[in-house]
């Protein structure tokens, strides 16, 4: 099953330095949503170990990530690829930075999971709301991080 | 005879009981199942097994960059890991499918090609370490489109199997008929219906599910445990994969758990249990998980588009029908190697088509590999389905009640045997009188009283009826083999002093009754004791050659080997008993159960002294009575029945009961009338199941959505309906006791009965058909659709 | 993993072993108690194969249960329902009726069946497919099921049927 994601956070910092932060691989992995371990493997490609509880589908998820910084420090593409206990999902999300010019920044973000074994199937019935609050909670993470800095 | 201990069933039969066939035997093979003491396959454990589980791939359609098992092999009691890489070095790769079209992965090899499909097998010292192991087993997978239909599979956008020579995703075509003759009758006929029929994938789900044990024992010899409900074509298609010859493959199937064609396949995970045994030289045991069970086979699956033509008086004249069929990633189909589409031949039915014609082509897609049977002959039931559902479309298009438009069309019982258009010769049938006697029964004509004034009211009450024909049996050898063998089958009898004795075959039952059915037909044949036979199945040691228990084969096939040999015996019994009685064989007469020496009343024989005699005072002939006997059947049967479902239709919630349901079947001779209804009772059971709620379905992104027994539903006692029965007897003309068959009738058969008497519920609404499963909220949907377009209007 | 040593009392013998948390109580009455009459078939609480009773006369789907949590409890499974080689009221009526095909339900089922009469002697046909509606048989299609029921309340509410019986 696929699903998409989108929304937008207002971050109180600079264009710059939110570039900074999102290019940072132990920065953005201490965003997800119960991450357990991340090991950085360089400066684009990480592994975070995740988590999950979706209706009777528990357990930790190991993700493999990986930061596509577009040139122009616009626009931040992440892949998220990773499972476990027979299940799989494939993340593919952005964000675009727009400098508001007062110091803060919009973190325009969409996003498309695929999800596949029995995560998408014994857990369907609530996973689009789980999912939602992953990603949501991801960005909204960023910006609470962010804005603690 | 008359102390054999027997049930009380309520069906009502034609057929007087005998001496032993047509009475209601309780079962010989009870007492140890009610004790739990069946032996079934995880309950046999050999000293020094490993677990064995299996990876399975989350992905429907990828390519396998790499296997890392470093970390799986870290748990404690990790003992090994198996991908295709291995099985390939030892040439066991790839298995040969059992019609011989195509083969198949035993692991994924390079890519997978549907969801749960088998990537590695990990054995362990526990089945806990097992399990844990397969949680560790990384593999890279680079995902590929996914082609989750077959419409889009036939587009060959994306090829599915590079492997094959052939590049394109469709597999075959079939057909059978008279196409110009069925175009031209159809274009000059007042009437043509067509409609879109939907037979969606389903699953047998027997409750037990597969497994193995394999071990190789001291002298290099394959001890093979496993659920099958054939195993003598499993030591073939093991001698075939491994190059072991027979004598040194021994295979088991113990008491099974329910199989109703699920256990027909050899599944990739017994492959990978006997080359684990092979090559780390210890047992290994493996039992599917409910998922596993569901993920590896399925039934069904086919598209399909009928036409008919008719005149404005409701005589037939054409049928045609094209069908898409849904294969999965491997066309594992069992079916006969001359019939990739099976019987499906048996779509024109209980009718008299002066001209038909049947198309089909076969896809691949990436869903789970299979086409066997779920309680049915080879598309038997998507065939019934099919013509039974569009009588229903064609009576309603012309007006006519549906049973006179049955009527006005059937096979005439001094047609047969009937020469179908679509090259079936049909043995025997009465479709009238069954059907007469099923609408008295039901009281036909009442119903439709009644559905009158409720549809008066406003409510949905609907009346459905099936009036199907069955072609069971496979069969004659000049048609039927699966892997090149031919589909008879064989019996060995052997009496032993005291008048008892050891029956086997090479079927094998799964719940069927065999050890009871099959001493009574032996035991009516000599006029020996049902009790005092023993009946052995399962063991490829010491049982003869059969092609197993599946297709409604058992009584056509072995049931006919039985007989035949028990005949055997006789006639040998005639020599010995002549010889007590110094009487010429000639003199004597085998009546009432016993030799009689013709003209001299008072002087005979029974059995039971000829059998002792046989060992004690055979005279100049050959001692011992026993006999071996393989039966190629000349024909196939065909078991017909009529039946009828009464359902009321909850306007507001879509939510459909069924009122009552009357099976009337027609079987030909029945052996054992208790044991025949509970395979009634038990097949409605599943056509109630395939009607209204069982559906392996998949989302746009390949995922299987029907996974366990939450997803997949099995009908419980509360809502499946109270069972009504009866039967009428043609008896087959061609079998040495006119039997035909019975235990898929019922699921071939109900379908149409359900999906029509729902249907029947709303036409007044204007709802013309719904596919399976008529889910509440399928149906809530038609009624509202049609609620709104009248209100529209 | 670590082991946690478990005992119970199976058909009123005690049976002790040494078992990681995580096994199940159906294994560990197959495996630790030899008792292979209950089964396992679906490894998601919906088919009722796995059928014991706790305690007296309360079912439960040993699948979902671990073997820990019956430490110190009493289980009764289907072997110890006939006793010196005769039958108890339900597998005899189980028989009688033609209550079992395949047998994979048969010992879940009668269990429950006795848990039912328990509660209930006197059962009506509906009472009977609700209170057996957690056990589920792919083969009988459940009307020979309350026939046995039926028999079976019959003689267990009057027991010299069930002593006639034995003549």
């Amino acid at each position: 099953m696929k699903l998409e994601y989108n929304g937008s956070e207002q971050v109180p910092l600079s264009k710059p330095a939110v570039w900074e932060f999102i290019n940072d691989p132990q920065k953005v992995a201490s965003c997800l949503p119960d991450v357990q371990q991340v090991t950085v493997h360089d400066p684009k490609n990480f592994d975070a170990l995740v988590s999950i509880g979706l209706g009777p589908v528990r357990g930790k998820f190991k993700f493999k990530i990986t930061l596509e910084p577009q040139e122009g420090g616009n626009r931040m593409n992440v892949r998220i690829s990773g499972g476990g206990f027979g299940s799989v999902v494939d993340l593919l999300a952005g964000a675009d930075l727009k400098d508001n010019g007062d110091n803060t920044t919009t973190l325009d973000w969409s996003g498309a999971a695929t999800m596949r074994g029995p995560i998408a199937t014994v857990g369907g019935r609530v996973l689009d709301s789980q999912a939602q609050k992953l990603i949501a909670g991801t960005f909204a993470n960023v910006k609470t991080r962010m804005a603690g800095q | 005879m008359t102390d054999i201990a027997q049930g009380s069933p309520e069906i009502v039969t034609e057929q007087p009981a005998k001496f032993a066939m047509g009475k209601s035997m309780k079962r010989k093979e009870d007492p140890r199942f009610l004790q739990g003491k069946g032996n079934y396959i995880d309950d046999i454990n050999l000293k020094g097994q490993l677990y064995m589980a299996l990876v399975h791939s989350p992905y429907p359609h990828a390519n396998i960059r790499g296997i890392d098992s470093s970390e799986a092999m870290k748990i404690p009691g990790a003992v090994a890991v198996v991908t295709s890489k291995e099985l390939n070095a030892y040439n066991v790769g790839w298995l040969p499918t059992f019609h011989g079209l195509d083969k198949q992965m035993v692991l994924a090899d390079g890519k997978v090609l549907y969801q749960y499909q088998e990537v590695a097998a990990v054995y362990a010292e526990t089945r806990e370490a097992a399990y844990d192991m397969i949680e560790l087993v990384e593999v890279d997978y680079e995902p590929l489109e996914v082609v989750n239909n077959p419409f889009k599979a036939m587009k060959d956008d994306v090829l599915l199997r590079p492997d094959r020579e052939a590049k394109t995703n469709h597999i075959y075509n079939w057909n059978v008929g008279d196409q110009g003759a069925t175009d031209a009758a159809l274009a000059t006929s007042d009437h043509v219906v067509k409609q879109h029929v939907v037979f969606p994938r389903v699953h047998a789900a027997p409750l037990e599910p597969c497994g193995c044990i394999a071990e190789f024992d001291v002298m290099g010899r394959l001890q093979f445990y496993v659920t099958s409900q054939a195993p003598h074509v499993y030591r073939t298609a093991l001698f075939l994969v491994l190059g072991i010859p027979e004598d040194k493959i021994r295979v088991i199937s113990p008491d099974l758990g329910g199989g109703f064609g699920n256990k027909v396949p050899v599944y990739p995970g017994y492959v990978c249990a006997i080359a684990g045994a092979l090559v780390l030289q210890r047992p290994v045991k493996w039992i599917e998980t409910r998922t596993e069970n569901l993920t590896s086979s399925f039934a069904r699956d086919y598209h399909m588009d009928i036409e008919i033509g008719a005149t404005k008086e409701g005589k037939l004249t054409a049928l045609k029908v094209n069908t898409v069929a849904d294969h999965g990633a491997f066309d594992a189909a069992a079916d006969p190697s001359k019939y990739p589409a099976g019987m499906f031949g048996i779509v024109s039915g209980s009718y008299d088509f002066p001209v038909a014609y049947a198309n089909l082509d076969a896809y691949f897609t990436n869903k789970q590999p299979g086409g066997v049977a779920y309680r049915c002959s080879f598309r038997v039931t998507e065939a019934s389905y099919l013509i039974e559902r569009a009588m229903d479309i064609v009576a309603d298009e012309l007006k006519m009640d549906p049973t006179e438009l049955r009527r006005k069309n059937f096979i005439q019982k001094e047609q047969f045997p009937y020469k179908s258009p679509l090259n079936f010769t049909y043995d025997s049938g009465d479709y009238e009188h069954t059907m007469d006697v099923a609408l008295e029964k039901i009281g036909y004509k009442q119903l439709l009283e009644e559905q009158a004034e409720k549809r008066a009211r406003g409510e949905l009450m609907g009346i459905g009826i099936s009036t199907f024909t069955e072609v069971t049996g496979a069969g004659p050898s000049k048609h039927f083999d699966i892997l090149g063998i031919k589909m008879f089958d064989g019996a060995e009898i052997r009496i032993h002093p005291s008048g008892s004795g050891i029956i086997r075959t090479g079927t094998k039952s799964q719940g069927q009754g065999h050890e009871t059915t099959w001493a009574q037909i032996v035991a009516e044949e000599l006029g020996l004791d049902p009790q005092n036979f023993l009946v052995e199945e399962g063991d490829t040691d010491t049982a003869p050659y059969g092609l197993g228990t599946y297709a409604s084969r058992s009584t056509p096939v072995a049931g006919g080997a039985l007989a035949l040999a028990a005949r055997k015996i006789r006639e040998k019994a005639r020599k010995i008993a002549a010889h007590v009685l110094e009487v010429s064989e000639h003199d004597l007469e085998w009546k009432d159960y016993a030799f009689h020496v013709m003209g001299a009343p008072g002087k005979t024989i029974t059995m039971k002294e000829v059998a002792f005699a046989a060992y004690t005072n055979p005279g100049d002939n050959e001692p011992g009575l026993e006999a071996t006997l393989y039966y190629d059947p000349p024909n196939m049967v065909f078991p017909h029945g009529t039946y009828v479902a009464v359902v009321d239709v909850d306007r507001d919630t879509g939510e459909t009961k069924v009122r009552r349901f009357l099976a009337v079947d027609d079987a030909g001779t029945i052996i054992n009338p208790m044991i025949v209804e509970g395979q009634i009772h038990g097949g409605l059971t599943e056509g109630f199941a395939i009607a209204f709620m069982q559906e392996i379905a998949y989302d746009e992104a390949g995922n299987n959505l029907a996974t366990n027994f939450t997803d997949y539903l099995i009908p419980t006692s509360l809502e499946s309906p109270h069972w009504e029965t009866a039967a009428t007897c043609t008896p087959s003309p061609h079998h040495p006791i006119g039997a035909k068959s019975v235990g898929e009738s019922p699921n071939v058969g109900s379908p149409a009965a359900f999906v029509n008497a729902v249907i029947d519920a709303l036409s007044p609404l204007g709802v013309r058909h719904i596919d399976m499963p008529l889910t509440r909220e399928k149906v809530w949907a038609a009624i509202r659709t049609a609620e709104n377009a009248v209100a529209a209007d | 993993m670590n082991e946690v040593n478990v005992s119970m009392k199976i058909n009123g013998k005690t049976v002790t072993g040494s078992v990681e948390s995580r096994v199940l109580l159906a294994h560990f009455i197959r495996e630790q108690g030899g008792l292979t009459g209950t089964h396992v078939g679906c490894d998601s609480s919906s088919c009722g194969v796995c059928t014991v009773l706790l305690d007296g006369y309360t079912p439960v789907k040993s699948c979902t249960m671990y073997a820990v949590m019956a430490d110190g409890h009493e289980i009764t499974t289907v072997e110890s329902l006939a006793v010196g080689g005769k039958l108890h009221p339900m597998q005899q009526a189980f028989w009688d009726q033609h209550g079992l095909q395949c047998g994979y339900c048969t010992p879940g089922m009668m269990l429950s069946s006795i848990a039912l009469l328990k509660q209930n002697p006197n059962p009506t046909e509906h009472e009977i497919r609700e209170g057996l509606s957690g056990n589920l048989c792919r083969c009988t299609g459940y009307n020979n099921i309350v026939k046995a029921v039926q028999q079976a309340a019959q003689v267990m509410n009057q027991p010299e049927l069930a002593a006639a019986a034995d003549d």
